[in-house]
Order: C-alpha cells, then sequence, then structure tokens
C-alpha cells in the first residue's frame, strides 16, 4: 500500500539552505512534526513540497501520484507561515475567502462557509477587520483558517505558533488540534518547540544541515533515538561514545571509558563496535546505598554540581571520568540529602541505555 | 530638550533647505510680471508644453510598461547573465545623457537601425518619436532601479500563499504582487514622468530641438537663454517647477500610503 506523501531522496540547493538527499513518508490525517535547528532545512523543505522550489534531485508522490514538476497551485497543499502573510490590502473575510473564491463563484456558499470556519476558530467577529488590526493569535487563526477552508490533502505549517506568547500558544495548540482533528486534515508542522511536538505530534522529524537524521513514533524518537545528535536535540543530556566489549544474548558491554562498564538490553544492530550511548537523566535513580534489584546498572559517583530548575533540581555525578546528568524533584533530593562532593549511586535498567549511529 | 547632535543636524537640514528655497523661488521673483504673462502664452511656450508634456506622459506610460516586468524578474527569477543585466540598465543613470543621446543619434541616424527604419518609411530622428525614445532610455534605469526595490519589498510568501490556495503565476501577480506593489509603481511612475519632462541633452540630440516642432521646455530654457530672451527662458524654468512641484506633491501624498504592511 501506498503512502500518502512519499518524498524520496530529495535534494535541494539554494546557497544558504540546502535538502541534502531528504526521504519522508506520511500516512493520511497524520501529523508530523518536523525538530532541528535554525538553517537545518526545514522550511525549504516544506517549501518544496508545496511546489515554491524545483528540486534539484528526487520526487515527490501524492496519493500515489507523482507531483515533483506540478506547480504549487495543482497540489492541492496549503501553507501557513510564523509570519501570518495576511494579504494586507484585504479584510479578514477576503483573506479568508481567497482560496475559495478560485473554487466557486457563489457568494452563499463563500460567505457560509467562511463563517462557519471563522466560528470554529473563534474570529467570526473579526471578519470585516483590517489584518494589520488583529493580535498575533488573531492573524495566526486567520492565516490557519484561509488555509483550511480550500480543504487541502496536506496542511503546512511553518512555525506556526512561534510568534505568540505562551498562554496564546497553549490556547491555539488546543484549538488548532480540534479544528485538524475536525477536518481531518494530514498535517506537516515544523517547530522549535517541544511543546508543539508532545501536544499535536504523532509522529516526530529530525533535522540537521538539510538531512531528516530519523523520523517515527513520538516515543521512538525521543525514547530510543537513532543518532547521538538526535538524542542531544531532544534533551537526553547522557550522550557518550562507547564500545561493544560483549555480547550475551540480548545483554550489550559497553565500555564508556576505560574503567567503566554498563549494560544496554537495546536490539540494536551495526556493523562497528563503535557506538553511541543515551541514557535519559530521568531513568536514571539516585540512591545512598547499593541495593538489590533486577537494575544491571548501579554506579558509585560523587556529586560535583546541583542546580535547580523551574520544580526540579539536576545533578551531575561524576563516575569515575565520566559526567552523569539526572534530574529529581527537590523532596528527593532533600531526603537523600544530596550534596556537592557526596558520594552516590546511581541506578538504570540496560533497557534505558539505548544505543545509536555516532553522527558527525 | 534636544541633543546636541539633534540640534545640529535639524539645523543643517533647514539651513540648505532654505538655500535651495530661495534659489528656486529667485526664479517667481526675478522676471516682470507682464513678460511673464507675454511668454507663458507666446506660440512657443504653449508648444513647448505641449510637445513637453504629450511626449513625456507616452514615454512614460512605455518605460513603466517595460520597467514593471524587468524590475520583477530581476527581483524574483535567476536567470543567466542576470548580473550583467542589472548593470547595463543601472549604466545611463552613471553617465551624462549626452553620452546616450550621442548613442541613441549613432543607431537610430544615418546607419546602423537608422537606415533600415527609414527603408520602410519611419523616421526617429527630429521628430517627436525621437524625443519619445530618448525620454524613454533616460527614464528607464530609474523606473526599473525604484521598482527593482519594490518587489523586492513583497515578502515572496505572499505570493507563496496565493499560489498554495489555487492561483497561477499571472493571477497572483495581478491580484497580489501588483496591488502590494502599487505604493512603489505610483512612485516609479511619478519619478519616471518627471524625469521624462526634464529629459534635455538626449531629446536636443536626438529630437533635434525643431522651433514649434520637437522643442521641449528645457530645451526652450537653453535656446532661449542662449538668444538673451530672459523672460521667455525663465517662464519656461518656471512651468518646469510647477510640473515638478505638482508630480512631487501627488507623489508624497500617495505614493507611501500603501508601503506599510508590504514587508
Amino acid at each position: 500500500m501506498c503512502m500518502f506523501l512519499e518524498v524520496r531522496n530529495l535534494s535541494v540547493d539554494l546557497g544558504q539552505f540546502h535538502l541534502d538527499n531528504v526521504s519522508l513518508n506520511l500516512e493520511k490525517n497524520d501529523y508530523l512534526v518536523i525538530i532541528g535547528p535554525t538553517g537545518s532545512g526545514k522550511s525549504v523543505l516544506l517549501e518544496t513540497i508545496a511546489g515554491f522550489f524545483s528540486p534539484d534531485d528526487g520526487q515527490i508522490f501524492l496519493e500515489g501520484n507523482e507531483i515533483t514538476n506540478l506547480t504549487p497551485e495543482n497540489r492541492g497543499i496549503s501553507i501557513v507561515y510564523q509570519d501570518y502573510v495576511l494579504f494586507p490590502h484585504m479584510n479578514v473575510f477576503d483573506n479568508i475567502a481567497y482560496g475559495l473564491k478560485k473554487k466557486t463563484n457563489d457568494k452563499d456558499i463563500i460567505e457560509s462557509k467562511v463563517k462557519n470556519i471563522a466560528k470554529l476558530l473563534k474570529i467570526d467577529h473579526l471578519l470585516h477587520r483590517n489584518p494589520e488590526t488583529l493580535s498575533g493569535g488573531e492573524k495566526q487563526r486567520a492565516a490557519i483558517a484561509r488555509s483550511l477552508i480550500v480543504e487541502p490533502k496536506i496542511l503546512l505549517m511553518d512555525e506556526p505558533f512561534a510568534a505568540l506568547d505562551v498562554n496564546t500558544h497553549s490556547y491555539l495548540t488546543s484549538l488548532i488540534k480540534n479544528v485538524i482533528i475536525q477536518h481531518q486534515t494530514t498535517c506537516i508542522h515544523v517547530s522549535h518547540n517541544f511543546n508543539d511536538v508532545y501536544n499535536l505530534a504523532e509522529h516526530v522529524a529530525v533535522m540537521k544541515d538539510g538531512k531528516i537524521l530519523q523520523q517515527g513514533t513520538l516515543h521512538d524518537v525521543f525514547s530510543r533515538p537513532s543518532h547521538n545528535y538526535v538524542a542531544d536535540f531532544v534533551g537526553v543530556h547522557n550522550v557518550f561514545q562507547g564500545k561493544i566489549v560483549a555480547h550475551d544474548k540480548s545483554l550489550l558491554k559497553i565500555e564508556i571509558s576505560p574503567e567503566l562498564i554498563i549494560f544496554s538490553s537495546d536490539d540494536f544492530v551495526h556493523e562497528s563496535k563503535e557506538v553511541m550511548v543515551a541514557i535519559r537523566p530521568e531513568s536514571i535513580i539516585f540512591s545512598n546505598e547499593r541495593f538489590v534489584s533486577s537494575v544491571r546498572n548501579q554506579l558509585k559517583g560523587v556529586v560535583k554540581n546541583m542546580f535547580e530548575v523551574g520544580h526540579t533540581v539536576w545533578i551531575e555525578v561524576q563516575v569515575k571520568d565520566v559526567m552523569f546528568k539526572g534530574v529529581l524533584t527537590p523532596n528527593s533530593c532533600q531526603s537523600l540529602e544530596i550534596k556537592k562532593e557526596k558520594e552516590i549511586y546511581l541506578s538504570f535498567k540496560s533497557l534505558n541505555v539505548n544505543l545509536m549511529d555516532c553522527y558527525e | 530638550m534636544r541633543s546636541k547632535l539633534e540640534i545640529i543636524f535639524i539645523s543643517i537640514s533647514f539651513i540648505f533647505t532654505t538655500f535651495l528655497f530661495i534659489i528656486i523661488g529667485s526664479l517667481f521673483v526675478i522676471p516682470s510680471p507682464q513678460g511673464f504673462v507675454e511668454s507663458l502664452f507666446s506660440n512657443e511656450m504653449m508648444s513647448a508644453l505641449k510637445i513637453t508634456l504629450s511626449t513625456s506622459i507616452l514615454a512614460a506610460f512605455f518605460v513603466m510598461l517595460v520597467a514593471v516586468p524587468t524590475a520583477y524578474s530581476l527581483s524574483r527569477y535567476q536567470f543567466p547573465l542576470k548580473s550583467l543585466v542589472k548593470s547595463i540598465l543601472d549604466l545611463p543613470m552613471a553617465f551624462p545623457e549626452i553620452v546616450l543621446g550621442i548613442a541613441l543619434l549613432m543607431i537610430l541616424g544615418d546607419q546602423f537601425l537608422g537606415n533600415f527604419l527609414e527603408s520602410i518609411g519611419i523616421n526617429i530622428v527630429f521628430t517627436t518619436a525621437g524625443i519619445i525614445i530618448a525620454q524613454f532610455f533616460v527614464a528607464l534605469p530609474y523606473a526599473v532601479r525604484i521598482l527593482y526595490s519594490t518587489f523586492n519589498y513583497v515578502n515572496p510568501r505572499f505570493e507563496f500563499v496565493s499560489r498554495s490556495l489555487g492561483y497561477g503565476e499571472f493571477e497572483t501577480f495581478k491580484n497580489i504582487t501588483l496591488p502590494l506593489a502599487k505604493g512603489g509603481i505610483f512612485a516609479s511612475s511619478v519619478v519616471t514622468l518627471a524625469r521624462c519632462i526634464g529629459t534635455f541633452a538626449a531629446v536636443l540630440l536626438v529630437g533635434g530641438g525643431t522651433y514649434l516642432k520637437t522643442e521641449t521646455l528645457p530645451i526652450a530654457i537653453y535656446y532661449n537663454l542662449s538668444l538673451g530672451n530672459i523672460d521667455n527662458a525663465i517662464t519656461a524654468a518656471i512651468l518646469l517647477v510647477l510640473i515638478s512641484f505638482v508630480a512631487i506633491f501627488v507623489l508624497e501624498k500617495y505614493a507611501y500610503q500603501n508601503i506599510e504592511g508590504m514587508g
């Protein structure tokens, strides 16, 4: 069965920005969030899928049909930008109705559809207004209404909430989620914000330097990053270079420093013995004494640093010559009497030790 | 409380604007009112005014017809020799217009294109058509330069969104780009018209400056000054100042109204 959207080995060179052999798959009604640092090519990818740039190489298929050389107006793909891009010479009604007017001349249908979508996005009282007089959140809702009203096959959103304040962002996230579910729209959403990923994404792709490093479910990408850069980007923090020194059934013995061996039960398969090791800070349990359990990795270290971030305390513990980072609540910190230079035990399951490719 | 820098800068702007105003205003004081009225309604002045306005309006129209697509293509598209095209278009702004006049006279005169045009019964040199062509080439680079900046200022994402909503390239250009660029297009039209009206050397060489036939207002100033008819020369100058004033006034009033929101 073919995918709804299939991007195959896409390469684009725009000088400052480029895409390098990008492949991407999307099922109907899927919500994909693409994350990555500034300049990684996320926007270029969206704009190439929309047809604004011609790829130097590669193909794009939509519903099984190749659209690589189709003009943007014939693709049925709408786009929403961070800076809204509402036409300043039209009022909100005309902005929303713009795409619809291309499809029908029936004024009643246009008016009814515009009013419906405006009501859904709670901007029905703003239809007569000039876009310049709207707040950021209102402008973005108008821009989304304008894109959704034409019932696109895919809605592309390029950091749509980036220019909004925290409260508006949070309000719009839930509002947009409902509207997109109601419209059964397939979405690709580029974002810097992990809240967008947690709240909206069904699938996540991580981009860097014009390449997609990993695409998968939210759980896969955040729990089992396949590249050290992805691990670092999604906040794994404990990422070390290691070497597989022994392989016993499902258990791998990994040397992360000459004096430090840890165990992993990751099903990672790689020809090389050199691997990257990732352990999420929240997977590490701290204790004052060694305890008997099924946990494979129990290491003794010394607290080197601790700092509060919001309602959490982050601590850095040196084990041999390797620094581990963990997170706990202030209460746990207090009850364990954690302080600098105190000896402490770190425990983490071999299941939580992820192995991945090394990305330079 | 104004800072010292503010006071110095404002003072400089006031002092030199006052000088400029006095210089322009002197034109209106020097001639005798009777001499001015007589000159204004003379055959020569009426003819020069008519020729200047009619040729300039036509030339400005043709300039805009060419400058809009030229500037848009330079702003939006990548094509071979783009930098060279831009440089060639800028070139006439860098050298005196008399150089362009000689070049036009050479190509439209007894050689090259001129011979061919003459063989099919078209005479350009020393006719009003020659004036229009001279004005066209003198004003074109200025129009392209302003429109190029204007189109660069229109965010291409407006066009991207329009295309993604089902509109083709031409419809998008008509519905989105042109309305968003209308301030710049208007400004460019006014500057082009003013440039056409004020063109002297190129128009003199290609148009010939024939009395009552191809004599424009700037040429009228030159001829009358050469012959010692100061009243006529000053009257022509006043007419040019008044026309320019109206053009600038209209430009200031309307051209910048639609600039906001383009980015």
